[in-house]
């Protein structure tokens, strides 16, 4: 499993805080704005309260009344929203005047005092004012339904939590933004590196990279170095040493081809005729590993790239392999298009030489071998043996022979096509020979690249 | 015919030489461009082999030093099969063809024959390859001692194709080399003259159709 990415990382680590923080910000905006609403709810109350304490009247027999009229009292009730109620009683509990059932708040220390209570059914706000006067002691009590209030308080909790869900969705946007372009420059270097051939150890850009991962191109940059001169090292061992074995295998061949048809050599014609072949065997591998080598090498450095005619190759290929076909009774030929592409003259010379070889050796005498060229490929097709259809992606690695070969071929012609074709961008297929057998191999060329 | 190897690979030097023995041609192996222009100076030969890579002064440089020096001797380079660059530079400089490494040794002797007869066609009026002999002054050719009945044109193309014996001959060359009789000759009159011609050389020499490219011609296989 991948650990997180840093993208995800970062966005949890800003946003999870972001969304505390405003969470608990709209929390206390609506708590702190709960308070002056209340007392201002509740001073109105306590206005009503003291209006109407002022209006008790005490008679001659000692009876205290309220000496308010029924208009004031119907004004003093009046409220578009709630419910308001009140109750005047002697500081003993004696019915003056207002809603007999109405419970009086009894608190020594707050005065007026105020609280919720349920009354009739429904939560009731209530203020109870003890006053001292000519009347004496007095409790008067106001309380209304809190229909306003919640009305009030639904308001403050909305108009906060828009304001507060308008910054939250601000500040998510402006993290993830943020956080995207700072991981900018990360995905470049991504992306530099992903669209690199996996043969290209050219050291990375080091100007656009940000601090952060420098050590980390540094490091990969020392890699490549290090990667480079391996290859590098190995390639010019390869190299080296099949030019050592070349001259060699040259000389070597030459006379045991001459020992072979020798008269005096006549009793060990039949020991000779092995030797000779497992010569010219070593010698077209050396050739073929040289062929790799260089490839590679083409491959890094870019070098040799020039306008090329298809034909042209074609031609000097079947030139060069015409005496092999000839000798194996194959009627081989070339039938050739106009084309032109960038590359590498001789590695598709010895890519098409080595498609032609395995035609030749996979051909039996009669058949028909022929080297084509047009605007856009090179193509080899035979009425030979043919490639069996599972094996045709296989017979493109290097060392594997398939279940049809023949001769003694090193496995490495068609790695070597392969090869090839990479290095100049072209599409390497394996079908049938044009009449249903045998085997066609064509490169496809990919134009102004 | 006498074959100057300038090769410094004892091995490969001897096999040539050998092999040259063997096609019945006379050899001399030198290791070095200086040793092979004091032979040159000193001998005649009808052909020159020399290795690209030489100690000191390379193939490159010795073809150039005898085409500076006035020798015109045919000049058989041997290169690596990579060195493409090598092979143009070769016949640039005035190296008449080239073989690359590793070589068979029919070819070698082909190619070695060819270039001899192309040069000595041009000094005396004899060509031969394999049993037949051209007589390129009465346009005559006999097989084994035998006159054959050509006609001119039938004459030119067996002149042409052996004369790049080795090499693949394209239609329109075959055609440009009878062009001096032909009023228009297409290249399917080409097709025609050649089955005649083959039918006429019989087991003589042999003709090969390269399709798409041209001819070739190739002594009988012994």
């Amino acid at each position: 499993m991948n650990a997180p990415s840093i993208r995800k990382r970062l966005l949890a680590w800003l946003l999870l805080p972001a969304v505390l923080i405003l969470t608990a910000g709209t929390l206390s905006d609506y708590f702190t704005a709960l308070p002056p609403y209340r007392d201002a709810y509740d001073q109105a109350l306590f206005d009503a309260a003291l209006a109407v304490s002022a209006h008790v009247r005490t008679d001659a027999q000692g009876h205290r009344t309220l000496s308010l009229p029924p208009d004031a009292i119907a004004i003093l009730r009046y409220d578009s929203y709630d419910s308001i109620f009140f109750k005047v009683t002697t500081d003993s509990g004696e019915y003056i005047a207002g809603d007999r059932d109405l419970p009086q708040l009894t608190e020594e220390s707050n005065n007026p005092a105020r609280g919720f209570i349920q009354y009739h059914g429904e939560s009731v706000r209530l203020v109870t004012y003890r006053t001292k006067g000519a009347n004496g002691v007095l409790d008067v009590s106001v309380a209304e339904t809190l229909h306003k209030r919640d009305h009030t308080r639904r308001r403050i909790l909305g108009t906060s939590l828009a304001v507060d869900i308008c910054q939250l969705g601000l500040v998510l946007a402006l993290i993830w933004i943020g956080v995207r372009l700072a991981l900018g420059p990360l995905r470049t270097v991504e992306l530099q590196i992903a669209s690199r051939s996996a043969r290209d150890l050219t050291p990375l850009p080091r100007e656009s990279v940000p601090t952060e991962i420098e050590g980390l191109v540094t490091a990969l940059n020392r890699l490549f170095v290090t990667v480079r001169a391996t290859s590098d090292a190995q390639r010019r061992f390869l190299e080296s040493a099949a030019h050592q074995l070349r001259t060699p295998l040259t000389g070597l061949q030459v006379q045991l081809e001459l020992l072979t048809g020798d008269p005096a050599a006549a009793p060990v014609r039949e020991r000779l005729a092995p030797l000779l072949e497992a010569t010219q065997r070593l010698t077209h591998t050396t050739q073929q590993l040289l062929a790799l080598a260089r490839s590679d090498e083409a491959a890094n450095l870019r070098w040799e790239f020039i306008q090329l005619e298809l034909s042209e190759i074609v031609e000097s290929t079947v030139a060069d392999r015409i005496s092999a076909a000839l000798g194996a009774g194959i009627d081989m030929g070339a039938d050739t298009e106009p084309g032109t592409i960038q590359g590498v003259r001789w590695l598709l010379v010895e890519a098409l030489s080595n498609l032609v070889n395995n035609s030749i050796a996979h051909t039996p005498a009669g058949g028909t071998i022929t080297v084509r060229c047009g605007a856009d490929f090179l193509e080899v097709s035979d009425n030979g043996v043919g490639i069996p259809v599972d094996e045709r992606e296989q017979v493109l690695g290097r060392f594997f022979r398939g279940s049809n070969a023949r001769g003694a071929g090193s496995g490495l012609g068609l790695a070597i096509v392969a090869e090839v074709a990479q290095l100049h961008g072209a599409a390497v297929s394996i079908d049938a020979g044009p009449d249903g057998t045998g085997t066609t191999v064509r490169m496809t060329f990919q134009l102004n690249r | 015919m006498r074959v100057l190897v300038v090769e410094d690979d004892p091995l490969v030097g001897d096999g040539i030489r050998r092999a040259l023995n063997g096609g019945g041609f006379a050899a001399d192996l030198v290791s070095s461009a200086e040793a092979a222009k004091s032979a040159l100076d000193t001998e005649a030969f009808d052909l020159v082999i020399a290795d690209i890579g030489l100690p000191r002064q390379d193939g490159l440089q010795f073809v150039r030093s005898l085409r500076n020096r006035g020798q015109i001797v045919p000049v058989l380079i041997l290169t690596a099969r990579d060195g493409l660059q090598d092979r143009v530079t070769a016949l640039d400089l005035g190296a008449d063809d080239y073989l690359t490494k590793p070589f068979q040794v029919p070819e070698l002797l082909a190619r070695c024959r060819a270039l001899i007869r192309r040069a000595n066609s041009v000094a005396s009026a004899r060509i031969s390859f394999g049993d037949l002999e051209l007589d390129t002054t009465r346009k005559s050719v006999t097989a084994g001692g035998k006159a054959l009945e050509l006609s001119q044109r039938e004459w030119a193309i067996l002149e042409c194709l052996i004369l790049n014996a080795g090499h693949i001959v394209s239609k329109n060359k075959l055609v440009s080399a009878i062009a001096d009789w032909s009023e228009d000759l297409t290249l399917n009159a080409v097709e025609v003259y050649v089955s005649r011609l083959r039918a006429k050389l019989g087991t003589a020499a042999v003709i090969s159709t390269v399709r798409g490219m041209g001819y070739r011609i190739d002594e009988p296989r012994s």
